[in-house]
């Protein structure tokens, strides 16, 4: 099976001044394509730091001693698993080649959404102007495309489009079809986007397709806007005039609003010219949403996307992510401490400890016939609607500073053997699908 | 009756207070009880009053109006509740002033502190970070003159010992603990001069699953061992669930439905109670209810219930005023209705109910009405449209007020759906 991206025995340390945190010991993941992994496990176990190390987003005291993150044939973190002696000042110079490498990736292919919405969005600029943004920076030829297509398009096409549209009730082929056929690409979007539109009468979705013509542009502009559109990157474009940028984000704007209506974002023309001080906390991480989707990534990777909200927020957000899940091609990781937040979106779960995955399968089976020990006291402990008797797991995490050999929960484990204080315990297959690292499943 | 509040109501000013910027309405016009022993429950989204209340039941900080009664006997609630229907205010102001926590002075304060107490949240900060586990266990022993130092200071090792920490924890400082032991901890410190009124505001919010099963834990058993009254505060209605005898909802600073655990948690009444424990991921009963929106601002909220805008079961008087269904109405006619509205119209909200629709006529508008009421609730709320100065004048209903109503088994809700005719 082919993965929308692996990690493979991914080991990363921090070096601080209380001594070194060895907070992720050889953790493997593979995320399908299409899917939804749920990552869960207590808090300080390397949820955060795997999402952090798949991004290339790791602070300069972080040290990854092996391990790869395999997205699109290559090995995302090379720079930083070259590094042959540590020391901060050669690993900030590694990283800082990792940014300029995954730069390209990082908002386009493969993006993130943190816990607390306000940490990523910037307090100073309009929210339409932060999702035009990514589009400009990552998607320039489609803005492109998309304002040249109304430059292009002639009151004869926009009547000829609205005629497919009405006689093929909306179908996405027919309406590309018709698009390419008249060298329009970028109109389909905006003119199905209006067709889907509910909160308008037929009579008003007609006038506003029929519309998506006769724009004017300078001579200018056109040429810059033809050069994006042939696929010459924001980078390599002449430097971008003004003008250019103007007319780009004016159209990134556009995209933001029909973007956001999909994400059911109500009256999304006047959200997109709020700042996001002025957004509700839900309203706030449906905008981080939709900046990391509306490039269309491969991977979107969610750190606690709803435990910083309420609990009927909460389920909004959560109702949207399986919407999205339905609707695009993304595959999703997704991470939260909370194991029933996962059991509602995901396809499979893993569940980490100490820095390693310790169990791995389909939602149901983990949820309702785990087999690592440690998942089954975390299951136990978390109360429920029904009012069952629940249990703490004894002990403390271990001190990541200094972990216990062998299997890394033979300090809290009922059933810690004496090899378990010795040997590491391998991931072993139980079912298909399911994986567990505990010699209770095997190797006696 | 342990703690008694009645029509409890604390307004926030904002700066400029009697300059004309208002108040948060943080909690209004609550009764709530605790008695002895029992664990009640409160659950609720962010901001909707929960840790104000709190507060306001220990005393912390002074009410807007209401009062709070502590250690009063059953026959002279009941007694003040009668006066309080019959609006009797010279029995409710005798009893009162015997009973009030906020009528209470010097050397009778000082020994109410010791007999009520509060647990916070944050782990962190919540704990005196210079000094020792023994200094923070001992201080409310020694401040409230419960004991003397030395005293307090043996106590300190028995207290450790029942909340499940080694002696030898008291000469450590708080960085040296982890969340949960820090809970614990703080636990010992609101116990020590063994009160009999306990709040709890989200004590285990901050901690991790594992470590909030043993604190919940914990706390059951320290409730049964000193017959404590405890006021959870929690937003975690499986936590409520797990834990309460009873429960109460609050919603943007008022109690909308008040009862025993199990039959709430079974068979809620109030719609958002309906939505809220629906919204409990995992819960797998019944259909899960999504609203819409988010809970309201308190510095003008909603009229009326102020659950109606988001509420799936609102009816035609629940709240509906004519700035709302102005809005949704002309995003209506500049949308589905284009056209109707001319260039340059507008839908004018005149006082609470009544709006004007700019050079529209009333046959158009009242099947604009018509049409669209199922589905755009708010519209339920009008009346009469007729042809009026430059426009159709819409007119709305006046609408109600929900009070709390009883139900059964000694459960209250505050909706106008359980109001009996
Ligand atoms: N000292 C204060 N001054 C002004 N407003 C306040 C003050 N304390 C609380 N508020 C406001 O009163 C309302 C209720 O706050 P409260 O802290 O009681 O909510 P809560 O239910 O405990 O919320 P959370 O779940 O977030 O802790 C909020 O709108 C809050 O901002
Ligand atoms: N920037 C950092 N510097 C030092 N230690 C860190 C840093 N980030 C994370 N850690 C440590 O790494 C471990 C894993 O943390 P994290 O990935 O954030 O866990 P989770 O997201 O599962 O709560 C923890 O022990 C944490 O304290
Ligand atoms: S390997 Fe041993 S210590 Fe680890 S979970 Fe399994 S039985 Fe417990
Ligand atoms: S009174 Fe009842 S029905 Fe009306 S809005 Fe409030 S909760 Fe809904
Ligand atoms: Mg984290
Ligand atoms: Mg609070």
């Amino acid at each position: 099976m082919e993965y929308a991206l692996s990690v493979k025995d991914l080991r990363v340390s921090f070096y601080t001044r209380r001594g070194v945190f060895k907070a992720l010991n050889g953790v493997n993941l593979e995320l399908r394509r299409g899917e939804v992994l749920g990552v869960a496990g207590e808090s300080g176990s390397g949820k955060s730091t795997t999402g952090l190390a798949i991004m290339g987003l790791l602070p300069r005291n972080a040290k990854v001693s092996s391990g790869s993150v395999l997205f699109d044939g290559r090995d995302l973190l090379a720079p930083l698993t070259s590094i042959r002696k540590f020391s901060t000042g050669r690993n900030e110079s590694a990283i800082r080649k990792l940014h300029r490498e995954l730069a390209p990736i990082r908002g386009k292919r493969i993006s993130m959404v943190f816990q607390e919405p306000m940490t990523s969005l910037n307090p100073v600029l309009q929210v339409g102007y932060q999702i035009a943004e990514t589009l400009v920076i990552h998607n320039p030829s489609l803005l492109a495309s998309r304002k040249l297509a109304r430059v292009r398009a002639t009151r004869e096409d926009t009547t000829a489009l609205l005629k497919v549209i009405k006689e093929n009730e909306g179908s996405e082929t027919a309406v590309r079809e018709f698009v390419e056929s008249r060298h329009l690409k970028g109109l389909e979007e905006q003119a199905l986007f209006i067709w889907r539109r509910n909160d308008i009468n037929e009579l008003r979705k007609e006038r506003l397709i029929l519309d998506l013509c006769c724009e004017k542009v300078g001579s200018t502009t056109k040429r810059l806007l033809e050069s994006l559109e042939g696929g010459m990157g924001i980078t390599k474009a002449p430097v971008l005039s003004r003008l250019l940028r103007r007319v780009l984000f004016k159209e990134g704007y556009r995209k933001a609003v029909e973007f956001l209506s999909t994400l059911g974002v109500p009256n999304p023309e006047k959200v997109v010219q709020m700042y996001p001080h002025e957004l509700s906390g839900g309203m706030r991480q449906r905008i981080v949403i939709a900046i990391a989707l509306i490039n269309n990534p491969d991977v979107v990777i969610m750190d606690e996307p709803t435990s910083a909200v309420d609990v009927t927020v909460q389920a909004q957000i959560l109702e949207l992510v399986k919407d999205l899940k339905r609707r695009v091609n993304s595959s999703f990781i997704f991470i939260s401490h909370d194991l029933s937040v996962l059991g509602e979106v995901s396809d499979r779960i893993a569940i980490m400890y100490g820095g390693r995955v310790v169990e791995v399968g389909p939602k149901e089976i983990v949820l309702k016939a785990p087999r690592h020990p440690y998942t089954t006291m975390l299951i136990n402990a978390i109360p429920t609607l029904d009012g069952r008797e629940i249990r703490g797991i004894e002990g403390e995490a271990p001190d990541m500073r200094n972990p216990p050999p062998g299997c890394i929960f033979n300090n809290r484990c009922p059933f810690a053997m004496d090899k378990c204080r010795k040997e590491e315990p391998p991931s072993y297959k139980v079912s298909e699908d399911h994986y567990v690292a505990c010699f209770l499943q095997g190797g006696k | 009756m342990l703690i008694a509040a009645r029509n409890l109501t604390k307004f926030f000013e904002l700066r400029g207070g009697l300059t004309g910027k208002g108040a948060v309405q943080a909690v209004s016009d609550v009764d709530v009880e605790v008695r002895e022993g029992e664990i009640v429950g409160v659950v609720g989204e962010s901001g909707s009053g929960k840790s104000t209340l709190g507060r306001l039941l220990l005393g912390l900080i002074a009410p807007t109006s209401g009062e709070v009664l502590f250690d009063i006997p059953e026959e002279l609630l009941q007694k003040y509740d009668e006066a309080r229907s019959a609006n009797d205010k010279k029995t409710m102001e005798e009893i009162a002033s015997k009973y009030s926590i906020t009528r209470k002075s010097g050397r009778e304060l000082r020994a109410l502190r010791r007999r009520m107490n509060m647990m916070f949240q944050d782990p962190y900060s919540s704990l005196n970070p210079r000094w020792r586990v023994e200094d923070i266990i001992m201080e409310p022993m020694v401040s409230t003159g419960y004991l003397t130092g030395n005293e307090a200071r043996k106590r300190v090792r028995e207290l450790l010992e029942e909340v499940g920490l080694p002696r030898e924890f008291a000469y450590r400082y708080p960085h040296e603990l982890s969340g949960g032991q820090r809970q614990r901890v703080a636990l010992a410190r609101s116990i020590s001069t063994l009160p009999s009124f306990l709040v709890l505001d989200e004590p285990t919010s901050a901690l991790d699953v594992s470590a909030q099963a043993q604190i919940l834990q914990l706390l059951k058993r320290i409730r049964e061992r000193f017959r404590i009254g405890l006021l959870l505060i929690t937003h975690n209605i499986a936590v409520v669930s797990y834990m309460s005898d009873r429960i109460y909802v609050m919603y943007a600073g008022k109690v909308v439905e008040g009862g025993p655990k199990t039959s709430i948690i079974s068979k809620p009444q109030h719609p958002y109670t309906v939505a809220l424990i629906s919204a409990v991921p995992g819960n797998s009963r019944g259909p899960r209810v999504i609203l819409r929106g988010e809970p309201p601002n308190l510095v003008d909220p909603p009229k009326g219930c102020h659950f109606h805008p988001r509420c799936p079961m609102v009816m035609d008087n629940c709240g509906w005023t004519a700035k709302e269904v102005a809005e949704e109405l002309e995003f209506l006619l500049r949308g589905r209705y284009y056209g109707m509205l001319k260039e340059g119209s507008k839908v004018v909200p005149q006082g609470e109910l009544e709006i004007l629709v700019e050079g529209a006529k009333a046959e158009e508008v009242r099947k604009v009405i018509e049409e669209e009421k199922e589905e755009v609730k708010s519209l339920r709320s009008i009346y009469e449209v007729r042809e009026g100065n430059g426009g159709a004048l819409v007119k709305l209903m006046r609408y109600d007020i929900p009070g709390m109503y009883r139900t059964d088994e000694g459960r209250e809700v505050s909706c106008l759906i359980y109001r009996k005719t």
